[in-house]
């Protein structure tokens, strides 16, 4: 600590800055955990990955680079259509049945602790799992294909929205709600007329996010068997990296027309 | 009254609107599903498998959560997590040390909008680039290891953490970077000064919320044989050993909640 002689004659001394508690605390955090990761100069091919890049944006082999545009077309498009179909669905389900949920979360609706509380922890454990493990676990229950990456994005969108959902209900102007209660309108009758039309553009502005954030997710839920694009890169992994190369280029181009999609109508909304 | 009425008939007919809007929301999801292959026999049959999971959870291998008994405690779920959270807090901290010369590189106050777009549009193709296809590249520089794990997060977060940063700068106020040229600082100084204490907090509280995210992606990165959880995840779920599986679900929910509510407790001090 620094202390300072001003000029008549007072001493002041400069405060701790805690910022230092905390690079401290970063630093030792970042020791512990490096020695769970294992670091052998010795194993790393830095020049491994030029390779692969270049095998995976070039043709293989005797392939043209006609072969290797006309893939697209020809082989992925049906995946691809898999894949916004599971993302479409799931989020539409998803969402549908994240509103009575969200509703049952809000405090300033549901107003008591023994309800909210444990409706927050569902969602909340949903939450925590993340899309490609709920898929491998719908692989399990419904086989390979489509239908399990439906599930496993339900369940992810289920997880996401639910939890947007109750934070705006609970943001809400309250006067309407009272209003209608005082009128004698029911529970039901004031959800529908006073908080439905406050949220309903916040719904469907979080639908089209969520969306965004699905076909993201869903292009490689393939991996683990649950159809789409993801399903090609887990085939051809071993052996025609130009295959994969070619559906990475695929899915940056769909990912980034629907993310510009979804800006430009989230845009329009507000 | 008759005006009321009038006023009620001439409201338009938004239910022509949602009825449209409804069906073809409806045909649409008709049509995602008719195009999917369905294994009939496996949904006919989801009732056994219910019971199989529910078994396999109730009968959670604790030597295995603890690295005890048979295992060795480097088997056990305890270390698999702690690797995960290892991948997770490093690659986090790699990538936020990297996002901080790309967010400058996109903040139009600080290098103007013709650089600025060139450096969205890097962070952009960053952001866009699955990480599971980003892994499966790292994977044969770095090999079946933690560290691939770290690296794959490391450049993926650069991508979010960067369009972050970039628009904490943006919205920081200018005036004491003037006041500090006023005064005749160097660059160093308007940075250490000016620059750090105003986006200091936004910026902690942004790898925070990051981090939240890279703990999810480690434990899937492991699936592809990035370290962590991941890996013994996959080999139970392809030998339907729901009792471990069920295990590591523990540990994975456990791990998530933890770091989300340190997270968001700490991110509560910094605003």
């Amino acid at each position: 600590m620094s202390k300072f002689t001003l000029t008549n004659g007072k001493t002041i001394v400069k405060p701790f800055n805690k910022i230092w508690i905390i690079v401290a605390c970063v630093a030792l955090l970042l020791y512990l955990f490096s020695r769970f990761i294992p670091f052998d100069p010795t194993f790393i091919k830095l020049d491994q990955l030029k390779v692969i890049l270049e095998k995976m944006f070039t043709p293989k082999g005797n392939r043209t680079w006609n072969d290797y545009f006309m893939y697209i077309p020809k082989s992925l498009m049906r995946p691809l259509q898999e894949t916004i179909n599971m993302s479409f669905a799931g989020t539409i389900i998803g969402s549908l049945i994240a509103v009575p949920l969200a509703v049952l979360s809000a405090k300033n609706i549901v107003k008591t602790k023994f309800i909210y509380i444990p409706a927050r922890f569902l969602m909340n454990l949903f939450r925590t799992i993340p899309a490609m493990i709920l898929a491998l676990i719908a692989v399990f229950f419904v086989g390979t294909g489509i239908l399990s990456g439906i599930i496993a994005i339900t369940l992810f969108t289920f997880g996401i929205m639910s939890k947007m959902l109750y934070e705006v209900i609970e943001t809400i102007d309250m006067n309407p709600v009272e209003a209608l209660e005082s009128t004698g309108a029911t529970k039901v009758e004031s959800l529908r007329y006073a908080v439905m039309p406050q949220v309903l553009p916040m719904f469907v502005s979080y639908l089209i996010y969520i969306f965004e954030i699905n076909v993201r997710a869903s292009t490689i839920l393939g991996y683990v068997g649950a159809g789409g694009i993801g399903t090609v890169i887990k085939d051809n992994i071993l052996y025609n990296y130009d295959r994969v190369g070619a559906s990475v280029l695929l899915m940056l181009v769909v990912i980034l027309f629907v993310q510009m999609l979804s800006s430009f109508i989230r845009s329009k909304l507000q | 009254m008759r005006a009321a009425e009038l006023a009620l008939k001439r409201k338009p007919k938004r239910w022509v609107i949602n009825l449209v809007f409804v069906g073809a929301t409806v045909a649409a999801m008709v049509y995602s599903f008719a195009g999917s292959t369905i294994n009939w026999t496996r949904v006919r049959t989801i009732g056994i498998s219910l019971r199989v999971m529910m078994e396999g959870f109730a009968d959670l291998q604790w030597d295995f959560f603890f690295g005890t008994g048979i295992f060795r405690f480097e088997e056990g779920v305890i270390y698999l997590t702690l690797v995960t959270l290892a991948v997770a807090f490093i690659g986090t901290f790699m990538g936020a040390v990297l996002a901080i010369p790309f967010g400058f590189l996109a903040s139009h106050n600080i290098v103007g909008k013709r650089v600025a777009r060139i450096g969205e549009a890097i962070l952009v193709i960053i952001r866009v680039f699955p990480e599971i296809v980003l892994a499966l590249i790292l994977l044969k520089g770095f090999g079946m290891n933690a560290l691939t794990g770290v690296m794959t997060i490391g450049i993926h977060s650069i991508g979010m953490l960067g369009k972050l940063f970039a628009e904490a700068i943006d919205n920081m106020d200018k005036s004491p970077l003037e006041a500090l040229d006023a005064v005749g600082a160097n660059a160093w100084q308007k940075i250490r000064y000016g620059i750090i204490p105003q986006v200091a907090a936004d910026v902690s509280s942004i790898t925070l919320y990051r981090l939240d995210i890279n703990v999810r992606s480690a434990t899937v990165l492991g699936i592809i044989g990035a370290g962590g959880l991941g890996a013994s995840l996959i080999l139970a779920a392809d030998s339907w050993s729901w009792n471990i599986l069920g295990t590591i679900l523990l540990a994975i929910v456990i791990m998530v909640l933890t770091v989300d509510a340190i997270s968001s407790y700490l991110r509560g001090k910094l605003v």
